[in-house]
């Protein structure tokens, strides 16, 4: 009993990023947020079929490796908005961060098995799976908006992992801080 | 105007961190495409992919690093995030001249099945170098809140922290003056250093105040904060303080500010300095 919740808090502080005195989720959803538009480029570019059929295949493996990517962002992501008291304004955005990435990795998955038989010898990706590469950027870029507004308006994990060290050189500047 | 534009103010959401997702994804789906080619030989056209994905994250790093350049300047030259944007950005520079040679180097064997010792050399070493400087990047937001809430300010920040010294020895209280005041403009904030002791000075309203520089919350660098009426408001956590008092007006931070008065004497602006510190408001 002891060991389960040793390492569920040990499981806990790995996905939230203590480890490495960063947290995690915003290191991993670099890979999704860059492969999944990514994805859209190449497939534009296959209307011209540059490359014989290197952009089908390129746009293929880019939405593969962003959803293995996903996989990990969303327990981390959950985990980091948990942390989040409820009445802040961050929660509902975070709430509404969570819900649209939900969707965007639901549709690139369908994304996915619509171009599985044509993937080895097509030039051209066809009119729905760009479509839906189009939709999932679209919306991605709305939701990272978000992601990025819990940050830089609202401060989320920031100077968390930190805050010892600004707390000493607030105190050496002479600074009031509450007490530790 | 350009500056505040790359600064990404009218996005209230700063411009570098979101252009580099696209070169990080991408090197790193270039090596991963390398190694597919070394674990499966017979599927076709994977270093033809694997470089169109090179290639594309060079592009988008030439794109990022001229914000990122813009928010490097914009860093307080005394900052202690500073030194890590500089590491960061030479990082960087050294990661895309890696990637430009390992193009070149690639370029005549795209259709190989396998992908060559050197290129794929470059390729990890890039990845590596590229982590350390993401990491510092990411250090730079979360550790040292660089462009945190910094879209909110209107006027330009302190570029460096000014020193004084309090003299002379002897007396209690002393009038430290600060000729740089004169020159604020409304909304705009000096940061100064006092024997040790460092402050904000803000003009608002064609008064000056002084109070501690560090938000009472995480510690937050006030002189990068923005104004409402005679509040300060922490570019970080969004905490407010009257000026006037050093009173919370608004949470996350519940411990007042520590203030200090500031007068006009024979035409210079300063602040009348206790030397024992205990100046609690």
């Amino acid at each position: 009993m002891e060991d389960t919740v040793r390492v569920m808090k040990w499981l806990l502080d790995f996905l939230k990023g203590k480890w490495l005195k960063h947290p995690l989720h915003p290191i991993i959803v670099h890979v999704p947020m860059a492969t999944w538009p990514g994805a859209l480029i190449f497939d534009l570019l296959s209307q011209w079929q540059i490359g014989g059929n290197a952009m089908v295949r390129l746009s293929f493996y880019a939405i593969i490796f962003g959803l293995v990517a996903s996989l990990l962002a969303v327990p981390t992501g959950l985990l980091d908005w948990t942390g989040i008291k409820k009445e802040k304004q961050a929660w509902k955005i975070g709430l509404y961060h969570m819900s649209l990435n939900l969707i965007v990795a639901l549709l690139f998955a369908i994304n996915l098995g619509l171009r599985l038989h044509t993937v080895r010898e097509a030039t051209k990706v066809e009119g729905a799976p760009l479509l839906l590469s189009a939709i999932g950027t679209l919306l991605l870029v709305a939701s990272t908006y978000l992601g990025g507004m819990m940050v830089y308006e609202y401060g989320i994990s920031v100077a968390r992992m930190s805050k010892k060290k600004w707390r000493k050189i607030a105190e050496a500047g002479g600074a009031n801080v509450p007490p530790d | 105007m350009l500056k505040d534009f790359l600064e990404g103010k009218p996005l209230r959401h700063p411009i570098h961190p979101m252009l580099v997702h696209f070169p990080i994804g991408l090197f790193v789906l270039s090596l991963l495409l390398d190694l597919a080619s070394l674990a499966f030989p017979s599927a076709p056209h994977l270093l033809r992919d694997s470089f169109y994905a090179m290639l594309a994250g060079i592009i988008f790093s030439l794109i990022a690093a001229v914000p990122g350049f813009v928010d490097y300047t914009d860093i307080r030259s005394d900052h202690p995030g500073k030194r890590t944007a500089t590491a960061h950005m030479t990082l960087n520079l050294i990661v895309v001249a890696l990637y430009g040679i390992n193009l070149g180097l690639r370029s005549s064997t795209i259709a190989d099945s396998k992908i060559s010792l050197v290129p794929l050399i470059l390729s990890l070493l890039g990845i590596a170098l590229l982590s350390v400087s993401g990491y510092l990047g990411g250090k730079l937001v979360y550790d040292e809140g660089i462009a945190v809430g910094r879209h909110k300010r209107r006027t330009p920040t302190p570029e460096n922290t000014l020193k004084f010294s309090a003299l002379p020895e002897g007396a209690e209280i002393v009038f430290v003056p600060v000729p740089d005041a004169g020159r604020l403009g409304e909304h705009e904030t000096l940061r100064v250093e006092i024997d040790g002791q460092i402050m904000t000075i803000a003009k608002i309203d064609n008064q000056f105040y002084a109070f501690q520089e560090f938000c009472t919350h995480r510690f937050g660098p006030l002189s990068e904060g923005c104004f409402d009426g005679f509040n300060v408001q922490c570019p970080w956590h969004n905490s407010r303080f009257d000026v006037r008092t050093g009173k919370v007006t608004q949470g996350p931070a519940k411990v007042d500010l520590k203030t200090f008065k500031v007068e006009i004497r024979q035409g210079k602006i300063g602040v009348l300095f206790a030397r024992n510190h205990d100046q609690k408001n």
